[in-house]
């Protein structure tokens, strides 16, 4: 049912864990739906994004393409970031099946947060 | 991969030798239409009628031709289903079962909402029983069948069969259980349990896939679903499958046979790994009847993570197990069963539905206990939920 490339990525990922001094948290998904995707960001002074980790409750797509995301957002600016699609990460995916589109979405959306918070972050300083 | 270990009996299971023994010289050497008139036919017919003996002898029906052979437990359902529903379209269009029920009775019944019957479906408690109030309360003058599965099969649940049938017939309803997973695993007497029509299926029991039965006692009526010949006392079109008729004949046998000794290997396979997955695992529960279950199957819930990811970590060291039914897992859908028990997302999310065989090794167990113990670990590292965050 998922393409190798895609398994593999769900086996070891690469972007997995917490991030010590991130300045950027995003959250998103719910029970609900079953997937809860968590982004950290370290940004730099120039607001490139150095370091991005990932932390999924969720299924094979879910893990799989929030460590796709963390690779599409290192060494990105937050602008850029923000422009980051559902559909790009389900590119990068390959052969995500039908039924499992909407987990980018999910992705997405935690990037978006994390950038927000980033920006917030700043603002108050 | 080296190590594989296989936990999900109840999804199939492998054929016995003694089995495929049974089946094998019907594959070449009598290999006539045991519909034919001639002595090839009447040798294929003879191995077909010794195969209903033994499963009408199994679970004690009057007559052996109370027996129907179909292509497993699904059209068994379904025929049962749609098949008696019509048959006593005349009488009424509402249906009773349960909400737990297997997708071939469930999408049956949804075939004739279609057609414009009326289908109550059944709560049931967390333990995934059927409550008798309820089911009182459902029956209508124009209730014509009720049906409520024998043994869960993500649950392994045992409903109050007899007491169900009972009751429908009090009201003068059909009675028809789903006993898919109940032949071997509990004692299905259909006299004793007052059942009209019952659903069994051959590789459940290790005998092989794509047969299955109808029982029907005589003097029920059913319409046929499949159409086309005169077999199965003009019930159920189509040539038998005679290889398959007679191993499913002979595990069976083998099954009500064996079925004591069975169960008590099962039950300590299944309360060591209970203990060990409860002693090394937190936040880990059992789903299901505390006692009121077979021994077969065990579903528990992990929290803070995904059945599918876990399944999936689980299946790449070897570990074959299943999220509840496979024709579930294949777009993996959150289990209506255990929503059905009203266990919150988190358990059904993280449930895992774990079947054994009975000669399965201690070491294989082990094994498959320290790797779930390892995935799971690996699981909740990554995972955006936490133990703090739980409560």
């Amino acid at each position: 049912m998922y393409s190798n490339e895609i398994l593999e990525r769900f086996k070891n990922p690469e972007n997995v864990g917490g991030l010590r001094g991130a300045n950027g948290t995003g959250k998103a998904g719910d029970l609900d739906c079953g997937e809860i995707v968590k982004i950290y960001i370290l940004v730099d002074e120039n607001e490139v994004i150095k370091t991005a980790r990932f932390k999924t409750y969720g299924g094979v797509i879910a893990i799989a393409g929030s460590d796709v995301a963390c690779d599409l957002l290192t060494d990105t600016t937050v602008e850029d970031a923000l422009k980051i699609t559902a559909q790009e990460i389900n590119e990068k995916l390959e052969d995500v099946p039908e039924n499992k589109l909407f987990v980018a979405g999910i992705i997405e959306e935690a990037i978006k947060n994390a950038v927000e918070d980033y920006y917030k972050k700043q603002d108050k300083e | 991969m080296e190590r594989k270990v296989y936990l999900d009996n109840a999804a199939t299971t492998y054929v016995s030798s003694e089995v495929l023994s049974e089946m094998l010289p019907c594959f070449n050497a009598i290999y006539g239409n045991s519909n034919s008139v001639h002595a090839f036919g009447r040798e294929a017919s003879a191995i077909v009628d010794r195969a209903r003996d033994r499963i009408a002898h199994a679970i004690n029906a009057e007559k052996a031709n109370e027996i129907y052979f179909t292509s497993g437990g699904t059209e068994a359902d379904n025929w049962a289903i749609i098949g008696l529903a019509h048959a006593y379209a005349n009488k009424g269009k509402h249906i009773i079962t349960s909400k737990i029920e297997h997708h071939a009775v469930l999408d049956a019944c949804k075939k004739l909402e279609e057609e414009g019957y009326e289908v109550t479906y059944l709560n049931v408690d967390s333990t995934g029983l059927v409550n008798m109030v309820d089911l009182i309360h459902a029956i209508r003058k124009d209730t014509t069948l009720i049906s409520v599965m024998a043994v869960n099969n993500e649950v392994g649940t045992i409903q109050n069969i007899k007491a169900i049938a009972k009751i429908a017939h009090d009201y003068d309803i059909v009675f028809h259980t789903d006993a898919v997973q109940a032949i071997g695993a509990i004692r299905l007497d259909v006299k004793d349990m007052e059942i009209d029509a019952m659903t069994m299926s051959a590789h459940k029991i290790n005998g092989p896939k794509g047969v299955g039965c109808l029982y029907l006692k005589n003097g029920i009526k059913i319409e046929p679903l499949v159409v086309g010949g005169s077999q199965e006392r003009g019930l159920r079109g189509g040539t038998l499958n005679v290889p398959a008729v007679a191993g499913f004949g002979k595990a069976v046998e083998i099954a009500v046979r064996d079925i004591v000794v069975n169960q008590q290997k099962l039950r300590s396979i299944r309360e060591y790994f209970v203990r060990e997955v409860l002693g090394k695992i937190d936040y880990v529960t059992v789903n299901g009847h505390s006692h009121q279950k077979v021994n077969g199957i065990l579903n528990l819930s992990f929290e803070m993570v995904d059945n599918e990811s876990l399944l999936m970590l689980l299946d790449m060291e070897g570990v074959a197990v299943s999220t509840g039914s496979a024709c579930t897992s294949n777009s993996i859908e959150p289990s209506h069963v255990l929503k059905a028990m009203g266990l919150d997302e988190q358990a059904v999310n993280g449930s895992i539905r774990f079947s054994f065989g009975k000669n399965i090794s201690k070491s294989d167990i082990d094994y498959a206990v320290e790797t779930l113990v390892k995935v799971v670990e690996r699981l909740r590292s990554m995972s955006a939920l936490t133990k703090a965050g739980r409560k």
